[in-house]
């Protein structure tokens, strides 16, 4: 067993003890470790993985409980971890299903040609620029990886260290056609909705690709500045091949285990069950870590693998920083919006558009008909309700992966959107309303696919504040902060702190909070990693 | 036939007066080719019931810029410049709120003190917002009121302006630095509420950022044009956009340009090397080896220009610039000034939340019409009594929110009227006495405002002024006012630094045109 519970660290001093055992927080750990540093790792659950994680809520069915699909991952990580060695594998996505409540249906599949006729059934003009679009946004999605796999530019420095970098950034962009240049200042800018309507005609096309653009925001898929996230879908990358997205075996908390298990490799050691209280910190210097048990660990460097909130407010404490900070620190937006409900079922659902099982089933199943529709229930949560027809994704590992059902019976993961934290009763009223939340779900996904309720054996409901009691993600944001332009890049978590410091001396950051931000990616662990290295620290 | 003219300008609304002015004032023969009877298209006075007449469209006149009224002497030709900005009052629930627009002293101090009776914290942070604005105008100037960047064509861009930009605007500091790269992509409703709790002061604040845009107050992309007024803002004029229209007009034909009503551009003419002239709507043709086009980008690009000139690319680029009109205009003419509490105001608001003005721009989403739409007031006879009969008054009102085309059914006699109704209701909500001193009105809806001054998509900005059209606007080819057919230049509020009476595309167009000859 990979998550063996051991409660007494080895020694009494390390190198750097990382806080928070998330997936960001391993691999953080694990570079360190094979840059040959002593370090700890200290988990508040009994399993590592944070919000990749994988458990078994129902008997004999595992969960992915909160994220459910892999593709951001940095695909350079998992060879210098040699993460494969470790038992992580990804079963590739093949279709993106998206069934209409009137009984006609689209499905996206890998196969291009077949994908083209999908299309054409709604609109042949789309099915022709389909494929130019992908193209552009690969191209574009490989630009921006100049921006993902490097600390963020810092464009107000000086130094010469940081105009090189800016300077190496304007010549990448400068190595973009001019076309491209236009279309990526749009895709950064405009809303997701505009963005498409610019190439496309069919609002069954256009509703869920724009989808991708709000997933985790607290936004609509026509508000500004969703485009970029499109880009996301086509940076997915496994084994080098772009726009590819897949599931890891044995659950999300698979590839956390692999992780950990590398790390372990390298000499780091992992405690679950652990929670730190705060951070040691004297004359402006982290020290150590005290647990919530009163014990106390020493350390040359202390990483937070927590979001920015929970960093600063809670590890560091208001008192040891500057009320300027302390002010940006409160305007950081996490506003979660997203919860997700598990089932546990005895038998497939049933779509009426295309019924039977098949492999339109085995990737991802989108449900959201339209943009309006989308869009109306973004209108919803604004206001503090959690969306009546909610956006949802759902996927069905057990299709691809029997480990994680029994024979015959499913496990279905619905990513649900809107669920906005601050509901207008208040977020902590959250509880009383998850049940209706989780009827909604069911009962939205039941139109596609009569018969759904009789199927669940088990049902799992996590509203944002569930996210955010069991998980630890303040306002249930499962990115550690919006993917708003004003937090991204050298604006994440706040101005002048994006290079995995913090004001605190041999403290530092390296959760997706940070640059470049949420998502199974595992580049902020590592860049934090990189950075302490090159720094000297632990 | 030999060439009377150097350049045509095409409309005689604000910007393609002041290119003309530019020109004319340079040198160049100018004539303007004006499709209505009157010139100052959405500046014009205009009357709407026998002895009430309208100030135009817009009616904030504080964007001018400074540099149009010296650089073409509009002082000498009648243009008078407010001692400062008007101020609004903000009608919400509560107690009406008359907030200065202008950062000097005086103008803050009376805002604390107003703001104060809403929220003390509010007042006592007021200050450090305005403060905050006045910091960065500095920077944002770099950028809305000097000829545009070419972000796309980076190579065009000399190294050494871009360096000179660059550090001018790296002179605000470090910190205020990265609040310029932070601010213009938020919500401009975040932007507030990280300073402000009150929603009536939120609110206030909030509505004039939305000018111009398809979004609400919760919409990232908001700030930016929060800060681009912010930067352009100036005192206004004497006698608003009809007086401006006038001393345009007037420096115009001292610098001997010549103003055509009446005169319909149907065609661009254009030959093997580039625009030969202008063919108007009848017939007649008239030649010119430059034209600068005031009209909206997709007109000019799209239906005046011939189609084999416009490359396809440019085309779909020009007819895809988001151009969703949202505003209607209701006059009404009074038989008394309307009352809105305290002293007569020339500028009033309503909306008392953030989230009002969002549930109204809900609708617009879904080509609805809201049912408490968000009125901008002008009440032009506070500052010029004569657009009415003696004690009698007339008010506008910009409706936002207001669809282009409705989902269920097109505009007609009914829907306007009911449109009018609504927003009387709604002043009357603010001054009971208004709705019974109504004896004339005028609606017109995003459609009518179309046909009527031929802005496309009933938007009175040529274009949305969302981020990446104010960035780049409207089009990368034409981004530095030339298109690429050789001798035509757009001149009018869609292209940079956009739309308002800031006069600015105007002239820097025709600056541009002239460091090109």
């Amino acid at each position: 067993m990979t998550n063996k519970p051991s409660n007494k660290p080895s020694r009494s001093h390390y190198d750097a003890i990382i806080v928070g055992g998330g997936h960001n927080g391993l691999v953080c750990a694990a570079y360190l470790a094979k840059a040959g540093k002593q370090v700890l790792v200290l988990e508040r659950r009994h399993v590592l993985g944070g919000a990749a994680v994988s458990e078994q809520v129902h008997p004999g069915f595992t969960f992915s409980v909160c994220s459910y699909v892999v593709s951001l991952f940095r695909p350079h990580i998992i060879r210098e971890l040699e993460l494969v060695k470790h038992g992580f594998h990804v079963i590739p996505l093949d279709c993106s299903f998206l069934p209409l409540p009137d009984g006609r249906s689209l499905a996206r599949w890998s196969d291009k040609e077949r994908t083209r006729r999908e299309i054409a059934k709604f609109s042949p003009r789309d099915a022709e620029v389909y494929p130019e679009f992908g193209l552009a946004m690969t191209k574009l999605a490989r630009f921006s990886k100049n921006v993902i796999d490097e600390p963020a530019p810092e464009p107000t420095s000086m130094r010469p260290k940081d105009l090189l970098q800016l300077l190496r950034l304007g010549r990448a962009y400068q190595g973009l056609d001019r076309d491209l240049r236009y279309l990526n200042l749009k895709l950064l800018t405009m809303s997701a909705a505009d963005f498409l309507d610019e190439w496309f005609e069919s609002d069954v096309l256009k509703a869920p690709m724009a989808v991708s653009g709000i997933i985790g925001t607290y936004q609509g898929v026509r508000s500004p500045g969703t485009a970029y996230v499109l880009l996301h879908h086509y940076m997915g990358e496994i084994d080098g091949a772009f726009r590819a997205w897949g599931f890891s075996k044995g659950g999300t908390g698979a590839l956390s285990n692999a992780i950990a298990e590398a790390a372990r490799g390298y000499g780091v050691e992992i405690l679950t069950e652990s929670p730190v209280d705060h951070v040691r910190i004297s004359d402006g210097k982290a020290t150590g870590v005290v647990l919530a048990n009163g014990d106390e660990i020493g350390a040359k460097a202390v990483v937070s693998g927590v979001d920015p909130h929970r960093t600063f407010f809670g590890l560091v404490g208001e008192k040891n920083l500057e009320p300027e900070l302390v002010r940006q620190l409160r305007h950081y937006k996490l506003r979660g919006s997203s919860g997700k409900v598990n089932l546990a079922v005895d038998r497939l659902p049933n779509f009426t558009c295309r019924p039977g099982a098949g492999p339109h089933l085995e990737g991802d199943i989108a449900i959201c008909p339209s943009v309006e529709y989308l869009e109306r229930a973004y209108d919803e949560a604004k206001y503090g309700d959690f969306s009546k027809r909610p956006y949802l994704n759902v996927v069905i590992p057990s299709l691809v992966d029997p480990s994680v059902a029994p024979p015959g019976q499913h496990v279905i993961s619905c990513f649900v959107q809107y669920a906005p934290y601050n509901i207008k009763e208040g977020a902590s009223q959250w509880p009383s309303k998850r049940e209706a939340f989780g009827d909604a779900v069911v009962s939205t996904l039941a139109e596609y696919c009569p018969g759904l309720e009789d199927s669940i054996l088990h049902r799992q409901v996590l509203t944002p504040w569930d996210l955010e009691q069991e998980f630890g993600l303040t306002e249930g944001n499962i990115f550690h902060g919006e993917l708003s332009l004003e937090q991204l890049l050298f604006l994440r978590p706040v101005a002048g702190w994006s290079r995995y410091r913090t004001p605190i001396r041999d403290m530092w950051i390296c959760s997706s909070g940070t640059h470049p931000g949420g998502g199974i990616m595992g580049a902020p662990g590592e860049l934090a990693a990189k950075s302490m290295l090159k720094a000297g620290a632990a | 036939m030999s060439t009377r003219f150097d350049v045509i300008v095409i409309g005689a609304g604000h910007n393609g007066l002041v290119a003309a002015a530019t020109l004319g004032r340079a040198g160049r023969r100018v004539l303007v080719l004006e499709r209505r009877a009157v010139i100052g298209g959405l500046a014009a006075s205009e009357e709407f019931h026998p002895g009430y007449s309208s100030a135009g469209v817009l009616a904030d006149t504080c964007l001018v810029q400074p540099s149009v009224v010296t650089g073409l002497g509009l002082e000498q030709h009648g243009l008078k410049l407010r001692a400062e900005a008007p101020p609004v009052l903000s009608l919400g629930e509560g107690e009406p709120l008359l907030l200065p627009q202008g950062r000097d002293a005086a103008q803050v101090e009376r805002a604390v003190r107003a703001i104060g009776r809403l929220s003390k914290a509010d007042a006592e942070r007021y200050p450090a917002y305005v403060a905050q604005l006045e910091r960065l105008a500095p920077a944002l100037r770099e950028l809305f009121a000097r000829a545009p960047l070419d972000l796309v064509d980076v190579e065009h861009e000399s190294l050494w302006g871009l360096g000179q930009r660059a550090l001018r605007v790296r002179k605000i500091g470090k910190t205020d630095l990265m609040e310029l790269l932070r601010l213009p992509a938020m919500c401009v409703g975040d932007v507030l509420r990280e300073y402000f709790a009150s929603h009536q002061l939120t609110a206030a604040l909030a509505l004039p950022a939305l000018a111009g845009t398809f979004t609400g107050p919760w919409s990232p992309g908001t700030a930016i044009n929060l800060l681009r007024r912010e930067c352009l803002l100036g005192p206004g004029i004497v006698g608003g956009g009809p007086m401006l229209v006038a001393a345009l007009a007037s420096a115009a034909k001292a610098a001997g340009v010549e103003i055509r009503c009446e005169a319909t551009v149907a065609k661009l003419r254009v030959g093997r090397v580039g625009i030969t002239g202008v063919v108007l709507e009848g017939g007649e043709e008239i030649d010119a080896p430059l034209v600068a086009a005031s009209c909206h980008p997709w007109h000019t690009l799209c239906e005046l220009a011939p189609p084999e000139a416009i490359e396809h690319r440019l085309e779909h680029r020009a007819r895809t610039f988001r151009s969703r009109g949202r505003v209607a205009q209701v006059l009404l003419a009074l038989d008394r000034a309307p009352a809105f509490g305290g002293d007569p105001v020339e500028h009033a608001r309503t909306g008392g939340h953030l989230d009002e003005l969002e549930r109204a721009f809900d609708s617009i989403k879904y080509d609805e019409v809201p049912d408490a739409p968000i009125l901008e007031i002008h009440v032009p006879t506070v500052a010029q009594p004569e657009l009415a009969p003696k004690g009698h008054a007339v008010l506008s009102a910009l409706v936002h929110f207001v669809p282009y085309a409705k989902r269920d059914g097109s505009w007609d006699e009914d829907s306007r009227a009911r449109l009018g109704d609504r927003v009387v209701e709604i002043l009357g909500q603010h001054d009971a006495k208004l709705p019974g001193s109504v004896i004339g009105r005028q609606v017109l809806t995003p459609l009518d405002l179309e046909q009527r001054y031929g802005v496309h998509g009933g938007h009175l900005h040529h274009g949305e002024h969302s981020l990446d059209q104010l960035l780049i606007r409207p089009t990368p080819e034409c981004v530095r006012y030339e298109t690429p057919v050789k001798g035509l230049w757009l001149c009018g509020s869609g292209s940079h630094p956009g739309g308002g009476l800031t006069c600015a595309p105007g002239e820097l167009a025709a600056r541009a045109m002239l460091a090109k000859r």
